[in-house]
């Protein structure tokens, strides 16, 4: 009966211990966030490699070690209001949204570079901003001339 | 045994790392400059302030018109950036002419506050550069008048054609950059060129 008891206090710690793990470290809400608004200028690691940083006047900051030096709420201010460059993600990000891209900024910060976890987000990355001009209304033909047929 | 083993990991490794940024690179520096003769219709919005905004009022004026949206991770922050330049560059009689608009592709998000907020970061000077909303139903039709596709994937998350393009004084759609960055030495010249066009007279 005793060893019954401290099997299942054992395996409650155990269950409660591997939530607590589980949110210090990554999930899926935080990776999409990330690699919705924060990958194609700060890169997989947020080292700053993102396919668009070499577009940018003035390249991305290698945040692994910047955000060391912050407090959560300096990061979540930097985030929700922008800098430089970087848009204002409020309020297009709800809180818990924030929150998530957040602790994926301090996941990335602590853990080091990462080469794989972004790629099946390769699609969702390049569909931004990429509608051609002529595929709505043929620009190479003015309107006047298509009536006139 | 155990180095096949190490060299068969390294291999998928470098084969895996070679992909990181190179294959989901399609965007270009600059932006593909493209002439166009498209009437633009006149629309009504609302702007950063949240005042009524009316096309029609700016008649005589050369009017660029910048395509973008306040929480864009993407092309956007460098559309917008490179108006900015077009803006510093314009002399004190040059910007009583020319009107700059940016027109939200995400009404949803951008209101007016978040509008004038966005403005202010780029440091726009509002007297010659609105910033423009309005009713989904309202802006899809100034989209569409200007060639622009517009599509929404999420909360503040929206594909759109990154299109800047200068419209005349006549109100016909001229020129269109099509790319993140338009040259502002090349926007500059084409304005100067649509300034110098008699009222009565057109280029092309």
């Amino acid at each position: 009966m005793l060893a019954l008891m401290l099997m299942r206090v054992g395996l409650s710690a155990l269950f409660i211990f591997a939530i607590l793990l589980g949110g210090c470290g990554r999930n899926q809400r935080m990776d999409t966030v990330y690699a919705e608004r924060c990958l194609s200028c700060h890169g997989p690691s947020g080292r700053g490699d993102g396919a668009l940083a070499a577009l940018l006047p003035v390249a991305p900051p290698d945040f692994r070690e910047t955000v060391q030096r912050k407090s959560n709420a300096q990061i979540r201010r930097a985030i929700a209001e922008g800098r430089g460059l970087m848009p204002a993600f409020e309020p297009a990000l709800r809180p818990s949204e924030i929150t998530d891209m957040l602790q994926m900024v301090r996941f990335l910060s602590r853990e080091g570079r990462d080469l794989a976890w972004w790629e099946r987000f390769d699609a969702l990355v390049v569909a931004h901003c990429s509608i051609p001009w002529e595929t709505v209304l043929g620009y190479d033909e003015p309107p006047e001339r298509a009536e006139e047929k | 045994m155990r180095y096949a083993w190490t060299t068969a990991v390294l291999v998928l490794v470098f084969a895996a790392g070679p992909r990181s940024f190179a294959a989901n690179a399609p965007l270009r520096p600059g932006a593909e400059r493209r002439i166009a003769s498209t009437p633009i219709a006149d629309f009504r919005l609302i702007d950063e302030h949240g005042a009524p905004f009316a096309f029609a009022d700016l008649s005589g004026r050369v009017v660029v018109v910048s395509f973008a949206y306040t929480s864009c991770p993407d092309v956007c922050p460098l559309l917008t950036a490179s108006l900015r330049q077009v803006q510093d560059a314009l002399s004190p009689e040059e910007r009583r002419e020319v009107q700059l608009l940016t027109v939200t592709t995400d009404p949803e998000i951008d209101q007016p506050k978040v509008l004038l907020a966005y403005g202010k970061r780029y440091g726009a000077d509002f007297a010659s550069w609105s910033f423009l909303t309005g009713a989904p139903a309202a802006l899809q039709k100034v989209w569409r008048n200007f060639g622009v596709g517009v599509k929404r994937k999420g909360r503040g998350l929206v594909d759109h054609t990154p299109l800047t393009a200068l419209v005349d004084r006549k109100k016909r759609l001229r020129f269109g950059y099509v790319g993140p960055s338009p040259a502002r030495d090349a926007v500059l010249s084409d304005i100067r060129a649509l300034l110098a066009e008699r009222a009565g007279a057109q280029g092309h």
